[in-house]
């Protein structure tokens, strides 16, 4: 079980996030959707710990986590598996190495910088590409692989982690819709087939319709919306894009000029 | 297929352990060359003999030389080393900028992004391998004999060495610089001179500064040995007390070229900064 409590971040004059309470049951498919700068990237990067709040909690199965440090802090980190917008690989590392980065918490230090990784952990790297069709490119350099092949292989490094939870940041904002809907199939299975919780930001409402067992909607750093996803109506989603269709593309205008 | 997460043994970790053996030819080729660098390796150590017991023998001596090299005196020639220091200074500011500035249109005839005719690019390119292939010093002593003692034979030899080193980073940091807005400016309508203009050069002019302020620094260094061979500024200064055993005056200056050294790569530092807007 992920607890939020109170939780909210400013940046200069900027209020991220304010004020945000949720609490995510084991198992759950979440959708976090809301404008961009509504707070989503924010929200899921506190829980990871990749920024630090300004106020408010953060536990997990009763661990108060937001005040973890050291490898305390980075074993909870890999716990909470983040996926991102733009992949975050090591663009020159070959494919395997880049998934053997997700189990870094289980390898000493001297072997992780010389890169000395046992059979047993090669192996296990390689079930978890082969798992998601990418064996075949173990040794390719990541940046030689298409976008979606590139946001698997984060997955499969996430997935390296043995995570409890992952938190994927925008997975398919880069992705064209074949590969969008791969990625998106893969984190489902994920979640139904490892009973991993999944936290994914995203700004197509539909995606969200398709594959989220509940919602979570933000606007400038303000819960507007939490329920199933079944709730989640035309209304419901106006208001969290700010008011009417028409109003919220003034919005998106006034924002672009 | 499911998500198992685990090499589960039996015909599929065999599978597996299939995928991630590296070919052959690739592990022996490692081995291969790490036995050729090792071999490199002690072969050089060998031909230096540094397992000469010459070293542990010298290290208390140097102790000694440090100390001399603390002890400074002849304050009242304070006036003619820092004149000497500004000359070094000077030197090293104009050299670097006349090579700067003629490394710009060099660097273009020597990249395929911007030149594209192979052969004369090949000329361009050999041209200012030629520039920097000799040392700054031997440069300095070229022109020293051409046209006499005195900072501009050392302001040349910066040059020259600046216009070759500058023209080869300037033409690598364009051949890495993209396409697209060279396409952008041409499907435009723009020139030759247009897509260079406005396409290459505000993209690579972060890596142009930043390279040419390092060289700056550098040659603050450089400039000081160039004195040594009569080419102007404190070096000439340095070896002349050196000559004569007047350790605490050449510790002085030595002491003064520290100082000017540091300061001018804070300078730099900070006008990086300013310029490119990091550090």
């Amino acid at each position: 079980m992920l607890e939020i409590s109170n939780l909210a971040k400013q940046f200069g004059t900027m209020q991220a996030l304010d004020s945000v309470s949720i609490q995510v049951p084991p198992g759950q498919f979440v959708a976090v959707v809301g404008c961009s700068g509504a707070g989503k990237s924010t929200l899921l990067r506190l829980i990871n710990r990749l920024v630090e709040p300004t106020s408010g909690a953060i536990s997990f199965d009763g661990q108060n986590v937001s005040l973890l440090k050291g490898h305390q802090l980075r074993e909870w980190r890999s716990r909470a598996a983040m996926i991102f917008q733009g992949y975050n690989l090591s663009p020159r590392l070959d494919v395997l190495t880049n998934v053997l980065v997700g189990a870094s918490t289980s390898i000493p230090q001297a072997r992780r910088l010389l890169r000395l990784y046992t059979k047993a952990e090669r192996l296990r790297a390689a079930a978890v590409l082969d798992d998601l069709g990418l064996v075949e490119k173990a040794f390719e350099r990541a940046e030689r692989l298409s976008g979606g092949q590139q946001q698997r292989v984060a997955i499969a490094r996430a997935l390296m982690q043995k995570p409890k939870l992952i938190l994927a940041d925008e997975p398919i904002a880069s992705l064209d819709p074949l590969n969008a809907r791969v990625v998106m199939e893969t984190l489902r299975r994920i979640n139904v087939e490892l009973g991993i919780t999944v936290l994914c930001n995203l700004h197509s409402i539909e995606t969200a319709r398709m594959y989220a067992s509940r919602a979570i909607g933000l606007r400038q750093g303000r819960l507007v919306f939490d329920g199933p996803i079944s709730a989640l109506t035309d209304e419901a989603t106006s208001e969290i894009y700010g008011g009417t269709p028409a109003e919220a593309e003034s919005d998106a205008l006034s924002e672009a000029a | 297929m499911s998500l198992t997460l685990e090499a589960l043994p039996g015909a599929r970790a065999a599978y597996l352990e299939a995928a991630i053996r590296r070919p052959l030819s690739r592990r022996i080729k490692r081995v291969l060359f790490a036995a050729l660098a090792s071999a490199i390796l002690v072969y050089s150590a060998w031909v230096c003999e540094i397992f000469s017991p010459k070293l542990l023998a010298g290290l208390p001596k140097l102790g000694n030389a440090l100390l001399l090299m603390l002890s400074p005196s002849g304050f009242q020639y304070l006036p003619e080393f820092l004149w000497g220091l500004l000359e070094t200074i000077s030197m090293a500011f104009l050299g670097t900028l006349i090579g700067a500035v003629l490394a710009v249109p060099l660097a273009i005839l020597c990249s395929s992004k911007t030149f594209p005719i192979r052969i004369l690019q090949f000329g361009f390119r050999r041209f200012s391998d030629a520039l920097r292939s000799f040392d700054h010093l031997i440069w300095a002593l070229v022109f020293v004999r051409a046209i006499g003692l005195g900072p501009i034979a050392g302001i040349m030899a910066i040059a020259l060495v600046d216009l070759g080193t500058l023209a080869k980073l300037y033409s690598e940091a364009i051949d890495n610089a993209s396409k697209g807005p060279v396409e952008g400016v041409r499907a435009a309508g723009g020139t030759w001179l247009d897509e260079i203009r406005l396409g290459i050069l505000p993209q690579v002019l972060p890596v142009m500064l930043s390279a040419t302020l390092y060289m700056w620094e550098s040659n603050t260094r450089s400039a000081t040995i160039l004195g040594v061979v009569g080419a102007g500024g404190i070096g000439y200064q340095l070896a002349d007390r050196l000559r004569v055993y007047e350790f605490g005056q050449a510790s002085l200056i030595i002491i003064l070229i520290v100082v000017a050294v540091s300061a001018i790569d804070k300078l730099s530092a900070w006008l990086r900064f300013r310029l490119i807007g990091s550090a």
